[in-house]
């Protein structure tokens, strides 16, 4: 990382000061700062952690305890794209395993690697809560590609590298009849 | 055994576009429960609010399945602490997906249901946890709460009473063990998510040592309906023991997969052929983990009669857990699949206690030593011996979630595991 | 009175307990390794596993419960309980080890679980010997593994700070070392990172462990993950001795053991006492022990040709120290007492001196201001300020003190580095005749005319007065060229005392000093004198202080013993010394 010192800005400050406003201390908000610094610089590495320590006022070895024991946040620069294959039970079930070796085959990298161009990286997770439209994917800790075939595996790559990303798709139950017609309408 | 199930209309995520917004809520009955409350405080003493919900019985969602309204009752009485409701929306059980279609379709629902809650509790500040991987339906939840702060359900004096409430959305960051109650607390108060030893317990040292409870979303999205409509009508959905509408996560090998609401003791085999459009590509059905991966599996053969409600799952030989069902077919490698759920555990576990730190790990290695071909039948022996040393030895109940599954897949499909071992290379005396 | 059983044996308490430490305070034993007594209760490490359960009471009678053979009935916990966790209630029935299988089994399956992913390398291990985990395992562990698979591997020979050096294989997890600096010490420089298996303990990124009580951890670790870099593969355990004694570096007196072998102190810890430092010491009283075995004083010096010390025998000391006196009157000497050393020789120098009718001997205090922390670590940087003052020894600030040795013909300084600490220069003992009694050969000793080696607190018993009042005393741990461990009944006999010889390679005649406790040399010179002046210890002389001195009375060396030191009244210091 740059030599420079790193700030936030008074927008994000600002955010910052609401998120310790929900919370009696500012230990509380660790979390949630951690994550805006990883919006901010696209991981948290022992530089952006100092950052959030010094801004709430808290020890850096709290921080770093903190970052490291949640998977979610980058300890080192990532892909601009972050694929979260998840392999767990229904997705194992459902061929989630297929759609990881599709990618790493289709980028040319591992699990736990990115690209040379810096597009991509390819991640196994455990289980994120889309068990019914297994297998699927998260993209960067945003959005869901559900019910993955190789085809859509195909296309939300190449959607990926031309910078489309998917939209958020509504899984709605399918006894609700009346919400499928009007989400369809 | 619930047999009309087919005339069921969805009273948790019911049949109405855009109700999410709360405007429609509102249109739709939404928040006459809470008004009801508030605005006959006589009637509805924060006792007698407690009191019906304990009487509608309405178990944990979350997978303890404790009755909602008696962990209430827990809460001391009010001093000059704050007090503190934390709902659980972490939702990491694999298995699981039932709590954000709550945030996405029927926010209101649920956040009424905190709001009773916190009345009942004399709480004063909700906090909401979600899992960081559903930021997207947190997003779309804090919208909802904007509008409940708009509408004054939240804040202070809510519909001129003297009740004030403020309610707090905040996420995680990818760890399955903040779904554990103790753990979620952690994190809540930005620490590692490490359980708490109990005693003492949240309702007396719970958020920053102050009175705290801990529920599902699925749990309070209940407690409006209990308000409405009464214990007794509760009550009569479902089966004796386990009453109330259930989401149930229908995954894996199954035609329709995806969440359906429908009472508590819906029949196992119902579900899975005539509400999830029975198994995919006309195979046979193997197996069912009835309630998230930490309960124990069942073969076909025992899911004859078994109902969906904890009485029937538990004479079965499993559990109700999270209602996450996942269904496997006649093709299913049991050995890969428990390999699995052991390397989920191995990776959740928070690390705090030797047997699980270490348990979860030697599973895992075990495992993948048998998936490979490598294994003896002593390692089976060795696993099963594992599970005793991790069950109920430690702080919170992972280690438990990842000794059920080993015990049972390995005693319901000896066989299969033992076709993989390694022939003895002793001659049988 | 709330009773409670374990073992089958019935025991009454009152107020509240956790099970672990009410056991051990009864003198029976539980294993554990994440507890400790001064930091909050984890309950991670599920090592003190005990059965437990309830006798039933009937509600109304308030009377127990019994089945058909008349004993009574007993509700059982359903899970196994960690001791430690675990508090006593009225009619708790508690089963460890001892009695109960299922406990014993739960311990045994705990340690084997620890062991998986331990190296198991305790052959080149500092904590071998001294080790619970290895205790432990030996005592209540499996007889062999059963784990067949890879090990987690994790960083080894990380230097965290100056002081502590980590193997993070050998952690347990136990987080003592992360609540110590939490809760004890308050720098949180350490947290735990990772998760599950990977864990381990680990400072920020780029962010040392400099902590100024780092070392504690080091002591608590109850494996050999965090040691002290400088102790590091010096000595074995069981190859030294250990002996009680007190922190010289500060005003606090922080209760301490050396550890000796081969008369070199090769490390001090902490010793406990609630009421002065309970487990805890500063990391700068560990590094005392190079004091006690470098740069020593050893065998009498004198300067013959100008500024040139030369060592010279014992006997020419002595002849030329009393030419000294006999060719001065008594107002021409100065006597400087030390708050560096014990009241035993503060007031053994003095009376010897007042009886040759010199003035009452003078001291100054050695305080920094600013250098303490509320803690530990002290203003004032010497052992026995508060002694001196008890003793009613003068109490002269530098400048005066600095005039009144411009102007003496004699002056006799007890080890107390004047030059060191800028109270004098050297250049300001040049017009005065100096002998020093000195434990190391520091500038004022340098710049000393006569120096007399005398004994330090390694070799000696004496006591100490701390800031807050409490006289402690210390214990000879090194013999000298004239003890003999073997005769002397104060000194503790390792194992290497007992078993080793001359000829063997670890015994070596060089780490004996030359040098002799201040009242032995005072009797020599009194003998030389023809003065009525003769001590046998410094037992005696604390004896003479204790019946002539109302601030020090009752105090002997056995009360001490028993009693972790002795609280003096401080408002009491207007007695003056005969």
């Amino acid at each position: 990382m740059a030599e420079q010192e790193l700030h936030f800005t008074d927008e994000e400050l600002n955010e910052i000061e609401k998120i310790k406003a929900k919370f009696p201390t500012a230990k509380a908000a660790t979390l949630r700062v951690l994550w805006v610094a990883q919006k901010k610089y696209g991981h948290v590495e022992p530089e952006v952690q100092a950052l959030v320590a010094k801004t709430l006022d808290l020890p850096e070895s709290h921080v770093h305890g903190v970052a490291s024991f949640y998977t979610q946040y980058y300890k080192e620069e990532m892909g601009k794209f972050v694929l979260d294959v998840c392999t767990c039970l229904s997705c194992q079930l459902c061929g989630g395993y297929d759609v990881l070796h599709q990618i790493e085959d289709r980028l040319g990298i591992k699990a736990g690697e990115t690209t040379d161009d810096g597009l991509f990286s390819v991640q196994e997770v455990e289980c994120l809560g889309a068990c019914g439209y297994a297998p699927m994917v998260q993209i960067t800790n945003g959005v869901y590609a559900n019910n993955l075939t190789e085809e859509k595996v195909d296309k939300l790559l190449e959607n990926l590298k031309n910078g489309k990303m998917p939209e958020f798709e509504s899984m709605v139950m399918r006894q609700n009849e009346k919400r499928i017609k009007a989400a369809t309408e | 055994m619930v047999e009309d199930w087919k005339s069921y209309e969805p009273l948790l995520i019911p049949d109405i576009p855009n109700l999410h917004k709360i405007d429609v809520y509102e249109d739709n009955g939404g928040y006459e429960a809470f008004r009801t409350v508030l605005g006959d405080q006589d009637k509805w003493s924060r006792k007698n609010v407690t009191e019906e919900v304990k009487a509608a019985n309405i178990r944990g969602r979350g997978g303890a399945g404790f009755n909602c309204g008696l962990k209430w009752s827990f809460m001391p009485e009010p001093d000059d602490r704050p007090r503190y409701l934390a709902c659980n929306g972490d939702e990491s059980e694999p298995g699981t997906f039932k709590d954000r279609n709550i945030f996405e379709f029927n926010p209101h629902l649920f956040i009424e249901g905190a709001l009773i809650a916190a009345y009942a509790m004399s709480i004063d500040t909700i906090y909401v946890y979600v899992r960081g991987e559903y930021i997207d339906w947190v997003n779309k939840f804090e919208e909802a709460v904007e509008e409940a702060y708009e509408k004054g359900y939240i804040g202070n004096n809510i519909l001129d009473s003297d009740f004030s409430v403020d309610l707090h959305t905040t996420y995680g960051a990818g760890a399955y063990i903040c779904g554990e109650e103790t753990g979620m607390l952690e994190s809540l108060e930005g620490k590692r998510g490490y359980p708490r030893v109990k005693p003492p317990f949240p309702a007396q040292k719970g958020l920053w040592g102050n009175p705290t409870t801990i529920n599902n979303i699925e749990t309070l999205a209940n407690v409006p309906l209990v308000i409405n409509n009464g214990a007794e009508w509760y009550q009569s959905i479902g089966v004796e023991g386990h009453t109330g509408p259930v989401l149930y996560g229908i995954s894996g090998h199954v035609n329709k997969p995806g969440v359906y609401e429908y009472p508590a003791g819906m029949p196992v085999m119902d579900l899975i052929n005539d509400v999830a459009g029975g198994i995919r590509g006309g195979k046979k059905l193997k197996a069912l983990i009835p309630g998230g991966a930490s309960t124990p599996i069942l073969r076909a053969d025992q899911l004859e009669g078994v109902s969906m409600d904890s009485n029937s799952l538990r004479e079965a030989g499993s559990m109700m857990g999270t209602a996450g069902m996942v269904v496997m077919d006649e093709d299913t490698d049991m050995v890969d699949l428990l390999w699995r759920i052991t390397h989920f555990f191995h990776h959740e576990s928070c690390g705090q206690c030797t047997p699980c730190r270490d348990g979860t790990g030697w599973l895992e290695k075990v495992m993948v030593k048998i998936k490979n071909g490598n294994g003896e039948i002593k390692d089976l022996d060795l696993l099963l011996d594992m599970t005793t040393m991790m069950e109920g030895r430690t702080i919170c109940a992972l280690a438990d979630a990842a000794a059920w599954p080993v015990r049972h897949t390995i005693t319901r499909f000896r066989d299969e595991f033992e076709a993989r071992c390694k022939k003895s290379v002793h001659a049988v005396a | 009175m709330p009773e409670v059983f374990i073992d089958n044996e019935r025991y009454e308490f009152e107020g509240d307990h956790m099970a672990l430490q009410f056991i051990l305070d009864q003198g029976m034993e539980v294993p554990f390794f994440c507890y400790h007594p001064s930091m909050s209760i984890p309950a991670n490490c599920r090592q003190c596993m005990v059965k437990a359960g309830q006798y039933i009471k009937d509600d109304e009678t308030g009377e127990y419960e019994l089945d058909e053979n008349g004993e009574r009935k007993i509700r059982w916990f359903p899970k196994m309980q960690t001791s430690c966790a675990l508090k006593l209630q009225d009619g708790m029935v508690i089963q460890t080890q001892e009695t109960s299988e299922e406990a014993e089994r739960a311990q045994k399956d705990t340690l084997e679980l620890l062991l998986i992913n331990h190296p198991l390398d305790c052959p080149i291990c500092d904590q071998a010997g001294e080790c619970p985990l290895q205790i432990q395992t030996y005592k209540y562990g499996p007889e062999g593994s059963r784990f067949e698979v890879k090990k987690v591997h994790k960083p080894k020979r990380v230097e965290l700070g100056p002081r502590v050096t980590l193997d993070a294989e050998r952690c347990i997890n136990c987080t003592r070392c992360v609540r110590f600096t939490e809760e004890i010490s308050e720098t949180n420089q350490l947290t735990i990172v990772s998760r599950g298996d990977k864990n381990y303990p680990m400072t920020a990124p780029n962010q040392e462990f400099d902590d100024p009580y780092s070392m504690n951890t080091v002591d608590i670790c109850p494996v050999g993950a965090l040691t002290s870099t400088d102790f590091r593969f010096k000595a074995r355990v069981w190859e030294m001795n250990q002996t009680p004694s007190i922190d010289i570096t500060n005003g606090k007196g922080c209760n301490i053991d050396l550890w000796t072998r081969d008369n070199q102190v090769l490390r001090i810890t902490p010793r406990q006492n609630k009421a002065v430092n309970d487990y805890w010491m500063p990391d700068e009283g560990r590094s005392a022990y190079e004091l006690f075995n470098e740069n020593r004083a050893s065998r009498p010096s004198i300067k013959l040709d100008g500024s040139n010390q030369s060592n010279t025998s014992w006997n020419n000391a002595i002849e030329t120290f009393a030419e000294t006196i006999e060719a001065h009157s008594g107002d021409d000497v100065l006597v400087i007492g030390s708050p560096h050393a014990s009241v035993e020789e503060n007031y053994a120098l003095n009376k010897f001196f007042n009886l040759l009718g010199a003035s009452n001997a003078r001291f100054t205090p050695h305080i920094i201001d600013g250098y303490g922390d509320g803690f530990l670590i002290t203003d004032d940087q010497a052992p026995n300020t508060n002694g001196c003052r008890l003793l009613n020894l003068n109490e002269t600030d530098h400048k005066d003190l600095a005039t009144a040795i411009s102007k003496a013909k004699v002056c006799i300084i007890l080890s107390d580095n004047l030059v060191g600490r800028k109270v004098v220069a050297a250049s300001d003992l040049g017009n005065t005749y100096t002998i020093s009694f000195a434990t190391n050969m520091t500038e004022t000793a340098k710049a000393s005319d006569l120096v007399i080696p005398i004994t330090c607190v390694a070799e000696h018993a004496a006591s100490y007065v701390n800031i807050d009042g409490r006289i402690q005393r210390s214990f000879p741990a090194k013999e000298t060229k004239y003890t003999n461990r073997r005769l002397n009944l104060e000194m503790s006999e390792g194992r290497l005392d007992r078993y080793g010889t001359n000829f063997d390679n670890w015994v070596s005649e060089e780490h004996k000093v030359d040098c002799l406790p201040l009242w032995d040399f005072l009797n020599k010179l009194a003998e030389r004198l023809g003065l009525d002046y003769h001590v046998n210890h410094s037992r005696t002389i604390l004896a003479e202080i204790s019946s002539a001195i109302p601030s020090f009375e009752n105090v002997t060396f056995e009360k001490m013993d028993e009693q972790q030191g002795i609280q003096l009244n401080l408002d009491n210091q207007k007695i003056k010394q005969k």
